[in-house]
């Protein structure tokens, strides 16, 4: 149960960090030092997603369906 | 969520069923995916009259079409070059080319954004990290830097686990030994055939390579670390445990050996791997049955790899592995390649069966060449092998045994030419050792 939270908690926490990315693209994407390092960012986040949030999902899902 | 030796113990130890359900749940969004953004794709799934939305369980996953690599070469002919429309985002977005060596023809453009370039390497992560690589290390790379993507996405992969990284790229093997021994090296990757190639020059410079200190080697671009008799010979001349990992260029890094080495592990939540049947094409999950593999990479965005018809043969293990994953595992990694299992006499062979025997013979040096061809109406086999320094006159014997175990192994006859050490053509990449000179080209 607390391993649960716990992912859960991360998964919010690169939500987060997407979107606050995003905003800086949105606000400084005439800047290309930051477009482009944001852009960076942004390829990290995915992988983050990949690694938690894909998952966390399912693990949500499937207690739904069980629940 | 198990702990323990993992990159990711929430991906690599999920139940087999939640696993299934990640599977499902990418394959139908990469589909979509690919179906949205990629004309080819597009227009392959409407001919076939398939909708992403058709897919509703895994075993539909069945219905959609493979592609293959003579249609991938097919796909780049058209625009946007050199690519093709194939491509899944606008040009101005990739940032990495590579291609494909063009063993098999000619050769494929791959693209890559760098959210490609950054799974490339968390993909390779896995197989690192699961090899026993810390940020301790330092690894050492002793590969020409260039537009094969071979161990370029080992280099980050490395960087992103903390390891201190020495790319080797322009020197030459002798130098390329006295910089792993300058430096202290600990770990290398490299293809088998090279891997046994800087074992050989080490000693040539009077260096025994397990001085070195090499703690571990990752192997790629053939099949040696996952065919005994090549992993053992590499593993007594370095001293160190020898690791497969595999992949491709249109693929990804879709296979490794953990520190278990009871086979190789799919990292199935990157990739969706299907066994086909050889004969009937049906998809199994039966343990112990060779069939080819088809192949998706669920994440891969720019080139989408859905469904690839990869022509490997694999099998899965019987067995789980002792180190917890659940990741299931092959056994023997890629056994051949259905381009490469060839019938001679009527006799289907895989020239990794004769590498396997060649190598498992102490007398004879790494190298071999085999060459089919006809002499008259009837095949011929012959097999060209070097023998050792300090083992001339054991010619008689050791032909004997060759001939023996090869019928053993292969169930054919062979003639059998054994040359002086060093005569064989010496490789560094995707080694040439098979010529079947009954096909045009081979």
């Amino acid at each position: 149960m607390r391993m649960e939270g716990r992912l859960k908690e991360i998964a919010e926490g690169i939500r987060s960090i997407k979107r606050l990315a995003e905003g800086l693209l949105e606000k400084g994407s005439e800047m290309e030092a930051v477009k482009r390092n944001v852009k960076r960012v942004l390829a990290t986040v995915r992988i983050l997603e990949l690694e938690v949030c894909d998952v966390v999902e399912v693990l949500g899902g499937s207690k739904r369906e069980n629940g | 969520m198990a702990q323990g030796p993992y990159w990711n113990p929430l991906l690599e130890t999920l139940p087999r069923e939640r696993l299934r359900e990640l599977q499902f749940k990418k394959f139908k969004r990469i589909l979509q995916w690919a179906y949205d953004h990629s004309p080819f794709y597009r227009r392959l799934y409407q001919e076939a009259g398939l909708e992403p939305g058709d897919i509703k369980s895994f075993e539909d996953i069945a219905r959609v079409p493979k592609v293959d690599k003579g249609m991938l070469r097919e796909a780049q002919r058209r625009p946007p070059f050199p690519y093709g429309d194939i491509l899944a985002v606008p040009l101005e977005e990739v940032t990495e080319f590579r291609q494909t060596s063009g063993t098999t023809g000619t050769p494929v453009y791959q693209a890559d954004t760098w959210e490609d370039w950054e799974w490339w390497s968390e993909c390779w992560a896995y197989v690192l990290y699961a090899q026993g690589y810390r940020e301790s290390d330092r690894v050492f790379i002793p590969f020409g830097y260039n537009i094969f993507v071979a161990f370029w996405a080992g280099h980050y992969a490395a960087e992103k686990i903390g390891c201190e990284v020495v790319p080797g790229g322009v020197l030459d093997t002798r130098a390329r030994i006295l910089k792993m021994k300058e430096l202290k090296c600990t770990a290398f990757m490299a293809t088998p055939t090279y891997t046994l190639g800087m074992a050989e020059t080490a000693k040539q410079m009077g260096i025994d390579p397990k001085d070195l200190g090499i703690k571990r080697i990752t192997c790629a671009g053939e099949p040696g670390a996952s065919i005994p008799a090549t992993k053992r010979r590499m593993e007594e001349a370095w001293g160190c445990p020898v690791y497969d990992h595999i992949g491709a260029t249109e693929i990804g890094a879709w296979g490794y050996e953990c520190t278990f080495q009871e086979g190789v592990h799919v990292n199935e939540a990157f990739f969706l791997v299907e066994v086909e049947d050889l004969m009937t094409g049906e998809v199994t999950e039966e343990p112990g049955r060779e069939g080819k593999m088809v192949v998706t990479a669920l994440d891969r965005l720019a080139k989408p790899c859905i469904r690839f018809d990869s022509k490997d043969v694999i099998r899965w293990a019987e067995r789980d592995c002792s180190c917890g994953r659940t990741f299931r595992l092959l056994d023997g990694g890629v056994l051949g390649r259905t381009d490469d299992i060839t019938k001679v006499k009527g006799v289907l062979l895989a020239p990794t069966a004769i590498e396997e025997v060649v190598r498992g013979i102490p007398e004879l040096g790494d190298e071999y060449e085999v060459v089919v061809s006809k002499r008259g109406d009837l095949d011929d086999i012959l097999l060209k092998v070097e023998i050792k320094p300090g083992c001339e006159g054991k010619e008689k014997e050791v032909l004997e045994r060759l001939q023996q175990e090869l019928r053993l192994k292969t169930n054919l006859g062979y003639r059998i030419e054994i040359h002086p050490y060093g005569s064989l053509p010496r490789y560094q990449v995707k080694a040439k050792r098979f010529k079947d000179l009954r096909r045009k080209g081979g």
